[in-house]
């Protein structure tokens, strides 16, 4: 199995959150279909699925010329009416002709890159996570003219309470040396949430990111890079399952929340900027960021040890938390200092 | 079921899609223009005459296949009320059953041409239009969003454009259009899938029946619903055609309309079109969990279908 992905995490341009109702209007990329809403623990909306197709260059970490034919999956989703993202993906899978085949063979196989001669994951993997080259396969392009398509909606006042930047992960699922390909098994499957990832910490963060795996074959390295961009690698036993793409979505979210959240809280400049002036800076993190921090809340339980082992390095939930009362912390200050120059304290 | 759908626990988080009643193979014993009808009722017999064997040898052919000769078979014929409008319901629609019935031929369902456009309220035409995925030529990496013609559909690369001409002021020498799946040689289609005027858009032929294919494979829907069922026949038939419904049934002990496989006797100017209508269809996404359905039933009943839409549709082309 490979599996490759990118997703595109931002703002929502509208000044509130949307309502669960708006989604299907704004959402709607697709005539006849319906946008998908899930309501618990958190507001979520996935647009219907949609299809890109590609003959292009795949990129390799050897720069080997592999050409791939097939097409991209993506879809754009809305968390807690204020957080917008685009993803895409594909499995990569040998392609048993030698020669491009009529365009049916592919639509006939959603999601699916066929690559012509044989395929050598690593060097695939690599160059696809690493890749700079701007010929390749570009699924980073494809999920933001989704979000695109979804910001310029109609339905939104395109007045976003603050500035932030799009977060880009890009994420590759391989199998493990013991994955058989087989489905039956999730991430764990084999051996337990105990020989899992969480086992040896498998964890990275940081530039230099340096993974682990497990004798399981399953790992996870996560590096944050330059710029907005991060890395995901996962290495899975089994085959593909749609768990893979859900929980790469809900890391970019979180990872773009945390972002989000500390450069707001950087501009704020606590402690030089007066509390009134710092208060204010602050305010829309309460108004739309702090209630959506739900990490794993739609995962298949298979994924949660991923989780697990992020939480505990680079630690998602720990930061988050400590910046949060931060903010409150500041708020709750003013709001005594308000008090006593009124007299009221 | 394709797992790329099945990800939520939620009830109003989960696609429901409606299932169609499948026979085996839909049989099309005709298409009625104009033109046709103009030629009298004696060409309408010609026509059925020459279609009765084939039907019938693809009747025996699924007779063969399916277990104890159950095979489930049904015919339909469409009057093309979209290009042209001529006669009433009432008048032809008994003329065509008459035709039919002295060459031994019972027609199940009778469709109306722009019923393919828009039927009961659902615009089909533009529900397929928007499942287009466009074949894409080598070089199609994502990071442009696909070079498409309004209104046209292709199935490779275009000429560049001839008109231009370069800095130096010199005329572009022709370059040759190219066909992506190309074996050496290309066969370069691009077909016009609508045009407009002042009263609006209309939708080619060839998409129409394109629409019209997938209608009969059973393979549409709108918003997990079946866009279009079809409607027993009423003691008589109306005189105007807007009040005919878009699929009428007009033998009751019919199998179902929708089916695995289909086929269309066509006379061999209908060619271009059908090549066309591929085009299309090599280009048109179906929902994975409605090819699913279909993929399951026929296993289930030991069948195994094409995965490629455009191979469970057959022709045969009679010479004029």
């Amino acid at each position: 199995m490979l599996v490759m992905g990118e997703v595109r995490t931002g703002l929502l341009q509208n000044s509130g959150e949307i309502p669960e109702s708006l989604c299907q209007s704004v959402l709607g990329l697709l005539s006849g279909e319906r946008v998908r809403v899930s309501r618990r623990p958190i507001v979520y909306a996935v647009s219907p699925d949609q299809l890109t197709g590609v003959d292009c260059r795949l990129a390799s970490a050897s720069q080997a010329r592999v050409r791939g034919v097939g097409t991209v999956l993506s879809r754009a989703s809305v968390t807690g009416g204020r957080v917008l993202q685009g993803s895409s993906h594909i499995q990569v899978v040998r392609s048993e002709s030698d020669h491009r085949l009529s365009w049916s063979h592919y639509l006939a196989r959603p999601g699916v890159v066929e690559v012509f001669g044989k395929i050598r994951v690593p060097d695939l993997s690599e160059g696809f996570a690493e890749s700079a080259r701007n010929d390749c396969l570009d699924l980073g392009s494809v999920s933001e003219r989704f979000m695109d398509a979804v910001q310029a909606s109609p339905f939104l006042d395109r007045k976003a309470p603050f500035r932030s930047a799009r977060t880009r992960l890009r994420w590759v699922a391989e199998s493990g040396p013991t994955g058989s390909g087989g489905a039956e098994s999730g991430p764990t499957g084999s051996g337990g949430a105990e020989s899992g990832p969480t086992g040896s910490g498998g964890a990275e963060s940081g530039r230099a990111g340096g993974g682990a795996r497990t004798p399981e074959g399953t790992g996870i390295r996560f590096t944050l890079g330059r710029d907005q961009v991060r890395t995901l690698r996962l290495v899975l036993p089994g085959g593909f399952s749609p768990g893979i793409v859900d929980f790469c979505e809900d890391l970019a979210l979180h990872d773009w929340l945390l972002t989000t959240l500390l450069v707001i809280v950087e501009k704020a400049r606590v402690g030089t900027a007066s509390r009134a002036e710092v208060t204010a800076k602050l305010a829309p993190a309460v108004d739309h960021l702090l209630h959506l921090w739900m990490p794993a809340a739609r995962l298949d339980d298979a994924f949660a040890p991923f989780w697990e082992t992020l939480e505990r390095r680079p630690g998602f939930s720990r930061q988050w938390h400590s910046l949060v009362e931060r903010v409150r912390d500041q708020v709750a200050i003013n709001t005594l200092a308000l008090l006593r120059e009124t007299g009221g304290w | 079921m394709t797992p790329a759908y099945a990800t939520f626990g939620e009830v109003a988080a989960e696609r429901r899609i409606a299932s169609a009643p499948l026979s085996h193979v839909s049989i099309e014993l005709g298409h009625l223009y104009m033109e046709d009808f103009q030629a009298g009722p004696d060409r309408l017999r010609e026509q059925f005459r020459q279609v009765a064997p084939w039907a019938e040898t693809m009747r025996r052919s699924w007779q063969s296949r399916v277990p104890g000769g159950r095979a489930r078979v049904s015919t339909c014929f469409l009057i093309d009320d979209y290009f042209s409008r001529f006669s009433t319901p009432a008048e032809l629609v008994p003329m065509v059953l008459e035709a039919a019935a002295e060459c031994d031929l019972t027609i199940d369902y009778l469709a109306r041409e722009s019923a393919c456009a828009e039927a009961d309220g659902v615009m089909l035409a533009r529900l397929v239009e928007d499942r287009l995925v466009t074949d894409p030529p080598a070089g199609s990496d994502g990071s442009r969003p696909p070079v498409t013609e309004t209104g046209w559909l292709c199935n490779g690369t275009r000429s560049p454009y001839s008109g231009a001409v370069q800095a130096m002021g010199s005329a572009r020498r022709w370059e040759p259009p190219a066909q992506n799946a190309k074996r050496r040689h290309s066969i370069f289609v691009d077909v016009e899938l609508w045009d407009t005027d002042s009263r609006g858009r209309t939708w080619s032929c060839p998409f129409l029946a394109a629409v019209w294919q997938l209608l009969r494979l059973g393979l549409i829907r709108n918003e997990g619903e079946l866009p279009v069922r079809p409607k027993p026949r009423g003691a008589s038939f109306p005189s105007e055609w807007d009040d005919l419904p878009a699929i009428v049934q007009l033998n009751p002990a019919a199998a179902p309309f929708s089916a695995y496989s289909t086929l269309s006797v066509l006379s061999s100017r209908f060619l271009p079109v059908e090549l066309a209508v591929r085009t299309i269809l090599s280009q048109v996404f179906v929902d994975a969990q409605v090819l699913g359905q279909v993929a399951d039933r026929s296993g289930g009943e030991g069948i195994r279908l094409p995965d490629e839409l455009v191979d469970r549709i057959s022709y045969v082309f009679l010479g004029a």
